[in-house]
């Protein structure tokens, strides 16, 4: 760490480097508060993850065992039934489907379309800028919940009830990410745009080959985040989508509980099959999950 | 492109008698045909997101305010009935109750999460090696869907065999009816939150904390500043912009409340659960056809949570 060979350079007593968050610590003292802190950490994981291993233990167990009191934290016949049941006697695999379809439709075109906002707010001077801007940072504060009635009605009239678009829609009108794009392609030096102009190049030429080539990470951030967003909804699809073909998995599986009040073996195989592709798409990504948190926070 | 011309004129003024250079009017014409052309192009780059974000963001908040003042609309046509629904929201009980719910529910969560994930952060920011794995685990809860989360929080509160009261049993504690008792129910979900929402805030912060400059931190060291004198002076003042920003995310989230009361509680035992959102969804969709009704509250919420942010930003910018 550079603080520590500066301080090196100063000559400072060890006991007052410790003192510095993140310096390496060194002695008795400093050990023992390492050890503490490593412990706060380890304690605070184990919450982390324990409701998640208590599903996957009860979506192993058959419903005999469920009760049993002692509740047995390793099932002692772990069976597959749950899970048989869920995808026999549910569309399970067709929501995970419908998730999907909407997920990803939303993020490509909220990633295209909120950079060539952001592009123009950032980089553009035109009449209105910043009253246009300071309409989108309003509507930032409006709830989605508010407009769950007007938008209803509106997409019900359309006769969008039931269907991939009447899902879709309402959520490309979310501001965040022309927000999230203007405060990133601000960001970025004006002068490889304007070499691209002198040289003739369209707004638009500029826009392909110099800004989004540059923007990439901020691309991979707000495809994350937008792609989270939308797999995690709930309110929306549960009002638009009634046919069962039609949920998400969010839904679906919510609605394995309203139809089974209490078949908690199902339920928490639902649940541990909804976790799986989250916990998987995130370990290989997790680097642009974080970094996406850490780069949002760096800009404010 | 017509802006050509003025775009080669650096390479024209190269010769002696710069047959570029163009009078004052004309300089000025080609100007602002230039500006015009500049602002045309910005249109068109705005264009497909204005469609959406009128048709579904700006037109719906205009045409809510519209259905205040109507009744209907769902199976049977709009009807103009005035101020009555306003009254009826201002007099209703339940409206009381919900905003009541969901503002006890914020008091419980928000700080939590914040006091949490702050002393999380700080914790991982004094670790000078492995903290990479707390991240992730860290990270876990807050990419759960809140419906997923929520029926996992059943398997956590359920009274028979949830893992919280069976861990409460070996300290010897009776088994507590998370969702069943009025009094509980709702730290039960605020505990839901937390053990959701802390990984998000904990990274949030840690990723301000590692920006803070380290010169201020070397200063202090040299003067004799103890590490929590250092929290006090350096590191909370700093952040203040980062917890700006957080107040005003959660708060606005958190006021929200739906999926998790609809899953866990559905607003029960007697309407002690019961939040905003999930009145405005009863009432439109499970009561009888109460449009003008849920658009009030709707309104009433979307008016609430303007006026809580726009008091935040004021107090919060002031004192920096």
């Amino acid at each position: 760490m550079a603080i520590e060979t500066e301080f090196g350079e100063l000559q400072l007593p060890a006991e007052r480097l410790s003192a510095m968050p993140g310096a390496r610590s060194r002695g008795f003292g400093s050990s023992l508060y390492q050890i503490a802190i490593y412990g706060v950490l380890i304690v605070a994981g184990i919450i982390a993850v324990i409701p998640f291993l208590y599903v996957v233990s009860t979506s192993l167990k058959d419903n005999a065992s469920l009760f049993s009191y002692p509740p047995e934290w390793i099932p002692s016949e772990p069976t597959l039934t749950n899970f048989q049941t869920l995808l026999e006697n549910y569309p399970y695999l067709r929501w995970m489907l419908n998730s999907l379809i909407v997920a990803a439709a939303v993020t490509v075109i909220k990633v295209l379309i909120d950079s060539m906002a952001g592009y123009a707010f950032a980089k553009m001077s035109f009449p209105g800028r910043d009253a246009l801007f300071l309409v989108v940072l309003m509507t930032l504060m409006v709830p989605f919940a508010a407009t769950l009635i007007p938008l209803f009605i509106i997409v019900r009239n359309l006769n969008l009830t039931n269907t991939y678009l009447g899902l879709i829609l309402p959520a490309l009108a979310s501001p965040i990410g022309i927000f999230m794009m203007r405060q990133f392609i601000e960001s970025l030096p004006s002068d490889l745009e304007n070499a691209a102009r002198l040289d003739g190049c369209t707004e638009f030429q500029i826009f392909r080959r110099v800004i989004l080539p540059l923007m990439k990470p901020g691309l991979v951030v707000l495809g994350v985040f937008t792609f989270m967003t939308q797999w995690t909804s709930y309110l929306w699809p549960l009002v638009i989508s009634t046919r069962e073909d039609m949920l998400t998995l969010t839904v679906g599986v919510q609605s394995l509980r309203s139809l089974f009040t209490v078949n908690w073996g199902v339920l928490s195989a639902g649940a541990v099959l909804s976790m799986l592709p989250l916990i998987l798409v995130f370990l290989f990504l997790q680097r642009y999950f974080i970094a996406g948190s850490i780069a949002g926070a760096l800009k404010e | 492109m017509a802006t050509i011309s003025l775009d080669h004129a650096g390479s024209a003024s190269t010769s002696p008698a710069n047959p570029m250079r163009l009078s004052r009017e004309e300089h000025e014409r080609l100007r602002r045909r230039h500006a015009r052309r500049r602002a045309f192009t910005a249109y068109a780059f705005l264009l497909p997101n204005a469609i959406f974000f009128i048709a579904f963001l700006l037109v719906p908040v205009v045409f809510l305010f519209y259905l205040t003042f109507h009744n209907g609309g769902i199976i049977t046509p709009a009807r103009f009935v005035g101020l009555e629904n306003w009254q009826r929201a201002w007099s209703d009980d339940l409206v009381r109750t919900t905003i009541r719910n969901t503002v006890y529910y914020c008091l419980l969560a928000i700080p939590s999460v914040f006091i949490i994930g702050m002393f999380l952060a700080l914790c991982l920011q004094r670790v000078p090696r492995g903290s990479g794995p707390f991240r992730s685990l860290f990270y876990i809860p807050t990419l759960t869907p809140y419906v997923l989360a929520a029926l996992i929080w059943l398997f956590v509160v359920q009274r028979d065999f949830g893992a919280l009261n069976v861990f409460l049993g070996l300290f010897g504690i009776p088994p507590q009816n998370w969702l069943g008792s009025p009094s509980l129910v709702m730290p039960s979900i605020a505990m839901l939150e937390v053990w959701r929402g802390v990984g998000f805030w904990t990274l949030l912060f840690l990723a301000a904390l590692l920006a803070l400059p380290p010169e201020l931190y070397q200063a202090a060291t040299i003067d004799g500043a103890s590490g929590l004198q250092q929290l006090r002076h350096i590191t909370l003042p700093l952040m203040r912009p980062t917890f700006f920003f957080a107040v005003v995310m959660a708060t606005i989230w958190n006021l929200q409340l739906f999926d998790s009361v609809s899953i866990l509680t559905d607003g029960g035992p007697s309407n002690a659960s019961a939040t905003v959102v999930w009145y405005i969804y009863k009432a439109m969709f499970q009561f009888n056809d109460k449009t003008g009704f849920a658009a009030a509250l709707s309104f009433v919420l979307l008016l609430f949570i303007l006026a809580l942010t726009l008091v935040e930003i004021r107090l919060l910018r002031k004192r920096t």
